[in-house]
């Protein structure tokens, strides 16, 4: 706190506080959702799905640390849903984007199992359940 | 050895006896890469610097049930290697408290293959 400079210091005063990002102890996940028509092997989603949670998390600790906390000391919940194709992926980033959700989402580098740059990964969050359910709900669980 | 030839891995030891499906895998997986990058944050900082650097290498295993984890934990102590050892909460699929996943790393790819090198990827 001391070694603070002075811009520093006048930004912590007058920067817009992040806990108005996390209200009344809502519960707080994180949403995955998989493209499921690259028919992907298992342990192939699951290392997606490890680089989606990594990017997202690092994200959040950058722009809204307040609600990553919030998150990690909550038993960090995780859901995994599958869309249809990349449109579908798109279209939800799209939704999530003007919903002011944190978005993250996963190209691969194609070394194995798939095509490179295929987009196999979108990671929602972590935010509140109530506006990730508005987007992702009617989703199957993978 | 350059940073080219040899990228920092993050290794994944999943449990094929419980037959999780791959939602639920992939979910156990993304704990376990979150909780073993904040292990590895403190202990090995330039590691994680390099790997975020490079392609953030990430692969899954397959061990066949809990006493090889723990074998392979005992390994990854000894080397000491950041680690994430995942435990269910046991909300949904396994029973509460069962180990799932094993995260190790992010650790150079040879200590990575020298150590998991007769495991095989998981399918």
């Amino acid at each position: 706190m001391i070694d603070l400079g002075f811009r520093s210091f006048l930004h912590r005063i007058t920067a817009p506080k992040f806990e108005r990002f996390v209200k009344n102890n809502q519960p707080l996940k994180m949403v995955f959702v998989i493209n499921h028509e690259l028919k992907m092997g298992k342990g192939k989603i699951a290392a997606q799905v490890g680089h989606a949670a990594v990017k997202a998390t690092l994200q959040s600790g950058e722009l809204r640390p307040e609600m990553l906390d919030a998150w990690l000391s909550t038993g960090q919940k995780k859901v995994c849903v599958k869309a249809h194709d990349v449109r579908q992926l798109e279209q939800i980033e799209h939704q999530a984007k003007h919903h002011q959700i944190l978005t993250s989402k996963i190209h691969d580098a194609g070394h194995t199992q798939i095509p490179a740059g295929s987009y196999t990964v979108l990671a929602l969050g972590p935010d509140e359940e109530e506006k990730l359910d508005a987007l992702t709900g009617e989703l199957k669980l993978l | 050895m350059s940073a080219l030839s040899d990228p920092p891995t993050m290794a994944f030891l999943c449990r094929t006896d419980l037959k999780l499906s791959a939602g639920k895998l992939a979910v156990q997986c993304a704990h376990a890469a979150v909780a073993s990058l904040q292990y590895a944050k403190k202990t090995h900082s330039r590691m994680v610097q390099r790997w975020k650097e490079s392609a953030s290498r990430k692969i899954c295993l397959a061990v066949d049930d809990e006493e090889e984890i723990e074998y392979f934990l005992n390994l990854v102590q000894k080397a000491s290697l950041p680690f994430a050892l995942i435990k269910d909460a046991g909300l949904t699929e396994v029973a509460p408290g069962t180990v799932t996943v094993l995260g190790v790393g992010p650790a150079p790819r040879h200590t990575m293959d020298s150590l998991f090198g007769e495991l095989k990827t998981y399918e």
